[in-house]
């Protein structure tokens, strides 16, 4: 009972474990740049230019977002389902889509049955599958201009921004807000740590802080467990322990005197540390099977 | 077209495709390069488990053919059966396997025991950083200098995993480096350590190590693991296998699972590592200065690393009562080539007290290198990645 009790409490944690898994990934679904009124920027698949919204993935893997709901209505959180069934709702790691604001459905996955309404305020928010939990909104101000987009100023994080296409401030449909050709890390150590000392400094700090940590840890914990050891052996031998001062310790112990004052005591006491024990039992059985048998797999004699 | 004809041209096209047609100097640079090693595991002993791979590896990725006529056979063709192997090298995948060999069949009982003994691990990880500078000062970016230096740290799978993610480009050199190094370490030690060290210091002797609890096994990999992951997170492939294995181990409930991980399961890793880092030397990508650079930086940084661990340990020793030495010939294990520099330690204090064994002592700071290495690399790869 006690077994089946403890399966089914591992089943349980492990289910809420992987519901828990599956929605950490949707909550990194972000809004990340929206144009209400699109004269002069990207076209769709039919060449047409409409409204769009980016959606972008800022977790470290690919994420499903079919049966996830796009709206611009607050009191209608189911509005636009996106399809199932559509490879392409497939975003990889760190990828940006594009839903295009529309109002036509039926043109395909990435066309949304609602537009955008310029000169208002357009609030589009982004709900996980159960229509409940909302996963990322945002207000895009009625000032926005035509052409230009409302973004973050970084992919799936930072503040928003108007973005008017003029220098330092694109607009990026279908690509990263920040356009990076470098690995900013590499490039700083490469400006300001040109010799490597504030490296070396750093990371050995960090190397010996770590291996300290774990040292002073087991240092207690060895005197804990010495402590510990020393009482139950000599409470298993009910004698009262007791140490020698260091006066009374000899000088120098050679490896020899050290084994024999060892044995002797072994021999004396039966006391000695937990070892690793090994015993192995092989039954020796040749046990009847038609496949190892000979008669099987040999031709029988004709009879004469 | 005639009958001859047919036939002419059809041994012209066969002869294209062969490797002598295609051959250059490179390739047999290489190929001696391959030959050498083999030579160096089966007749000097030099670490053969990781040579023979390494070598008969170099031997395939050197083999010459005709990369435009798509044979799907190189290494770095996607798809190629070479491909699919290395995968494991490229994303970096086969390290944590093989840490996972590692923890499940090292003792830590001797770190435990001791575990004042951690800090010249930590020391030994100045060769890494050392070669770092230097790199830099060569003209190295810092992301490809992190990968270069963690030749210093003694250990294979680390430099394997920390290049694959920093400088892909370098891995080969870099992994063939490390373990020519780690097969050197009986040359290359010895000299440092008599150079440091005064005869008084080599005959120490250290008290021998407590018997240490089964508990305390089983909750070092757990408190390691946490300890060390919680300051540096992006080590968690390396430090998150290496403590599982080593909990398989302790943990008395899991011996097949543990025999497996330290006998099997590093085996067939091993194998397949050593042959497609030795196949990823191919000439082309191979024999450049930069890779001659690597060479002589992993050397430097496994000098740095050895000295600084002996070093070290005369410096700690100025600080411990008189009783409570350690002998600093055990400093040179700070480096994580297990076991063979603890055995280094070992055989130089036998030959200077033929009953002076400081196997196990040595096996403190050598699995500390493991761990500090680890924890090295995952430093570079937090700050540089």
């Amino acid at each position: 009972m006690k077994k089946i009790f403890i399966t089914a409490l591992v089943a349980a944690a492990a289910l809420f474990a992987a519901n828990d898994a599956s929605a950490q990934g949707r909550r990194g679904l972000r809004l990340n740049e929206v144009m209400v009124t699109n004269d002069s920027s990207v076209v769709d698949d039919y060449g047409r230019r409409s409204a769009w919204v980016e959606l972008f993935n800022s977790t470290f893997a690919p994420l499903e977002i079919s049966s996830v709901f796009i709206t611009d209505d607050p009191s209608d959180p189911k509005k636009y389902p996106v399809p199932l069934g559509d490879v392409n709702t497939r975003i990889p790691k760190r990828q940006h889509v594009i839903f295009w604001a529309d109002g036509e459905p039926t043109k395909g996955t990435f066309h949304m049955n609602f537009t955008l309404r310029p000169g208002q305020d357009n609030w589009i928010g982004v709900y996980d599958a159960d229509g409940k939990t909302l996963i990322d909104e945002v207000t895009v101000p009625a000032s926005l201009a035509p052409n230009t987009t409302y973004a973050r100023s970084e992919d799936g994080t930072g503040e928003w921004e108007v973005r008017d296409g003029s220098e330092g401030s694109h607009v990026t449909p279908s690509s990263a807000n920040v356009i990076r050709d470098t690995n900013s890390k590499v490039e700083m150590f490469a400006e300001r740590d040109k010799n490597g000392f504030g490296m070396t400094v750093m990371a050995m700090a960090i190397v010996f802080s770590a291996l300290l940590l774990l040292s002073v840890c087991f240092y207690i914990i060895s005197k804990i467990g010495e402590r510990y050891s020393k009482g139950n052996k000599a409470k298993s031998q009910g004698s009262k322990l007791q140490e020698l001062s260091r006066e009374d310790r000899p000088d120098s112990d050679s490896g020899e005197a050290i084994a024999a004052i060892a044995m002797a005591l072994h021999e004396h006491l039966d006391a000695h540390d937990r070892e690793n024990t090994v015993l192995t039992i092989n039954k020796v059985r040749k046990a009847y099977s038609p496949w190892n048998s000979k008669i099987y797999n040999m031709r029988q004699a004709p009879r004469h | 077209m005639s009958f001859g004809d047919f036939l002419a041209n059809n041994l012209h096209q066969f002869w294209i495709l062969t490797g002598f047609h295609n051959a250059t100097w490179e390739h047999f640079v290489m190929l001696a390069v391959g030959l050498f090693f083999i030579w160096l595991a089966i007749k000097k002993d030099f670490e053969p488990m990781l040579l023979v791979p390494i070598g008969f590896g170099i031997l395939i990725g050197n083999i010459p053919f005709n990369t435009t006529a798509g044979l799907d056979v190189g290494i770095y063709e996607e798809g190629s059966v070479l491909n699919i192997l290395y995968n494991g090298v490229s994303a970096g995948w086969y390290p944590p396997l093989i840490f996972l060999g590692i923890g499940a069949m090292t003792d830590f009982s001797a770190l435990i025991a001791n575990p004042k003994l951690m800090l010249i691990g930590a020391a030994a990880q100045f060769g890494i950083f050392g070669a770092y500078m230097v790199a830099l000062l060569l003209g190295f970016t810092p992301d490809q200098a992190g990968a270069i230096a963690i030749i210093g740290g003694a250990d294979g799978p680390t430099a394997i995993f920390l290049s694959s993610k920093l400088a892909p480009n370098l891995m080969g050199a870099i992994a063939v480096s490390a373990y020519s190094y780690m097969a050197l370490v009986p040359v290359i030690q010895p000299p440092l350590m008599r150079l440091f060290t005064t005869k008084n210091e080599r005959l120490i002797k250290m008290k021998p190590a407590r018997a240490v609890s089964q508990n305390e096994k089983i909750i070092f990999p757990i408190l390691g693991l946490l300890l060390t992951c919680f300051v540096v997170p992006s080590g968690i492939p390396l430090l998150g296998m290496l403590f599982f294995g080593n909990l398989l181990r302790e943990c008395g409930v899991c011996t097949r699972l543990a025999k497996t991980a330290s006998n099997a399961l590093t085996d067939i890793v091993t194998i397949l590592l050593g042959m497609t880092v030795g196949a990823s030397t191919q000439a082309s990508e191979f024999l450049t200065a930069q890779t001659i650079g690597i060479f002589a930086l992993g050397f430097m940084a496994f000098i740095i690393a050895s000295s600084s661990g002996v070093l070290f340990v005369k410096i700690f020793n100025l600080f411990l009562p008189k009783n409570k030495k350690i002998n600093p010939l055990i400093g040179n294990a700070g480096v994580s080539a297990v076991p063979m520099s603890a055995r280094i330690s070992n055989n130089l204090g036998l030959e200077y007290d033929p009953s002076n064994y400081l196997l196990m002592h040595a096996m403190g700071p050598n699995v500390a290198g493991v761990i500090g290495s680890a924890v090295a690399a995952g430093v570079l790869l937090g700050f540089l990645a």
